[in-house]
């Protein structure tokens, strides 16, 4: 620790450029991994919801509402089946009009159509389950979310494929500038190192200071992104309440782990933290590694 | 033992640093390289530190033949050697007690180990007192003792020397070879120099280099320019 520290104090506008270019990477990163996540959040929570609701003509025979229902839970691309029954529609209806005893007194069971609410595996099949709905006898209409899912998919992909642009873009820029500040740094030590490689240092020996200082500035940047990014969010989190109001829980899948990632909790803050420790140390590593392999010819 | 075995070095743009050199040095020798500027005495140097390969011929260092050998090898060659050069070479960030431990760090010498040994190389050279001095505040002659005492340490059976006295004052230079008197049948000592009087005053093996030849090699000998 303490030769890292001298290392900073000999040389500080490099380390403090090393600093700063780490540390604007890592808050752009986090940024757009939560973002991110929140969105993939987001359309799993949406794929809860019935995403296509098929409402049958009232003389419609159950068996033949059954019929369908099993036909399309063998197609392999639905995840689930709910089936309405016109009691269960009146049901539905008193609940949501009990307050109004004259909307409650002009309906009846039987003029409430039956239906079957309708969960794809991958909003992609949405459309193909609504054609093939659509093709069926005894049908009244077919209802489905497609705009939202469709908007929701398009944005998912087309921020992910900028998201990935961008990120690529943003540890090119700062490998190639941290290198050049590490490569400045080892120039003025370059009658040292080649004093080391004579008495027999290895290679492991004369990388180890370069790579051991970039973990502490990777770290740094690191902890400085998730500090102030998590004061954001917490600042801004009475809005977050309110935006994401009615949403019990948003969360997405890590290697078959669901993380959950709203209502906002420590793991998530902790997963967060974790991996942009990881992804800095990863960053400052290659790019000390690289800049030391200039040097290190036996 | 170090063996040289018809060794030439010809660099890329044609000029030969060393044509066609034969000789052995054995354990625990005294040796001076002696010659004029460019007759090869810092190839053979560089060549036994393995910082050129030769054209053609082999070099055995211990062993090892060092115009093959692998990049382990090589580092277990270098720790086997110090070397003490004109310039000194002494890392001005680290006080003298850290620039001796950088040669048993890199050897992975443990801490106590590291302490003990520093402080005997420290009174051989005569720098008992300066342990934690930075090397701006040395003279010469000091900065050369702190580069022989990182010579020393580490169990280093070959010390090489280029013109260990080249950038010294005579009575220093005089302090300086008293040093090397010390590692006399302890050490193999190269010493690549010009100064003939310290030469003719030790009475040692002299290798007299002249154009990439050996011109001259006497065991107890002197030598004129």
């Amino acid at each position: 620790m303490r030769d890292i520290w001298t290392s900073i104090r000999r040389t500080p506008y490099q380390s403090f450029s090393a600093f700063l270019i780490l540390f604007f990477t890592l808050f752009l990163t986090l940024i757009l991994f939560v973002s991110l996540t929140f969105l993939y959040g987001t359309l799993n929570y949406l794929e809860t919801k019935p995403q296509v609701t098929v409402y049958f003509q009232n003389k419609t025979p159950e068996n033949q509402i059954f019929k369908v229902r099993d036909e399309l839970m063998s197609s392999g691309k639905v995840l689930g089946i709910k089936y309405i029954s016109k009691n269960d529609a009146f049901n539905i209806y008193k609940q949501l009009n009990k307050d109004n005893p004259l909307l409650l007194e002009m309906v009846s069971a039987d003029i409430l159509p039956p239906s079957l609410e309708i969960y794809a595996k991958k909003p992609i099949y949405l459309p193909e389950i609504a054609e093939y709905l659509k093709k069926q006898g005894d049908i009244d209409e077919v209802q489905y979310e497609k705009d939202i899912i469709d908007k929701l998919l398009v944005l998912t992909n087309t921020i992910r494929m900028s998201a990935l642009i961008f990120f690529s873009y943003l540890i090119l820029m700062s490998i190639v500038v941290l290198t050049t500040m590490i490569l400045f740094k080892i120039a003025l030590k370059e009658s040292e190192i080649t004093l080391l490689r004579l008495i027999g240092a290895t290679n492991f020996y004369i990388r180890k200071p370069y790579i051991m200082e970039s973990l502490f500035l990777g770290f740094t940047a690191s902890l400085l992104s998730f500090g102030i990014f998590s004061s954001i969010v917490l600042y801004f989190n009475p809005f977050l309440q309110s935006y994401f109001k009615g949403i019990t829980a948003l969360s997405v899948d890590i290697f078959n782990y669901q993380l959950t990632i709203w209502p906002l909790n420590y793991i998530f803050f902790v997963i967060v933290f974790v991996s942009i420790s990881l992804f800095g140390a990863v960053i400052a590593s290659v790019a000390s590694y690289i800049a030391t392999n200039k040097y290190l010819r036996v | 033992m170090i063996t040289f075995d018809k060794v030439t070095k010809k660099f890329p743009l044609g000029n030969t640093a060393l044509s066609d050199i034969s000789f052995e040095i054995d354990d625990n020798q005294f040796v001076f390289l002696v010659g004029q500027s460019g007759a090869g005495k810092t190839s053979i140097l560089k060549m036994i530190t393995q910082e050129i390969k030769p054209t053609s011929g082999s070099i055995i260092v211990d062993d090892f033949d060092v115009t093959d050998s692998n990049f382990s090898q090589k580092i277990e060659l270098r720790r086997k050697i110090g070397i003490i050069f004109q310039d000194f070479k002494v890392l001005s960030d680290k006080n003298v007690f850290e620039n001796i431990a950088v040669s048993l760090k890199v050897i992975g010498t443990d801490q106590s180990e590291i302490k003990t040994e520093v402080k005997r190389a420290l009174e051989l050279v005569g720098l008992s007192k300066k342990e934690f001095v930075f090397p701006v505040q040395l003279s010469a002659g000091e900065l050369q003792r702190v580069a022989i005492a990182r010579a020393i340490v580490g169990n280093r059976d070959i010390i090489i020397a280029d013109e260990p006295t080249g950038n010294l004052d005579p009575k220093t230079a005089w302090d300086i070879m008293k040093i090397f008197k010390k590692l006399e049948g302890k050490r193999t000592v190269i010493i690549a120099t010009h100064n003939t009087d310290i030469v003719n005053s030790f009475q040692k093996r002299v290798l007299v280099l002249k154009e990439g030849k050996i011109i001259k090699d006497q065991r107890k000998g002197g030598y004129e320019l």
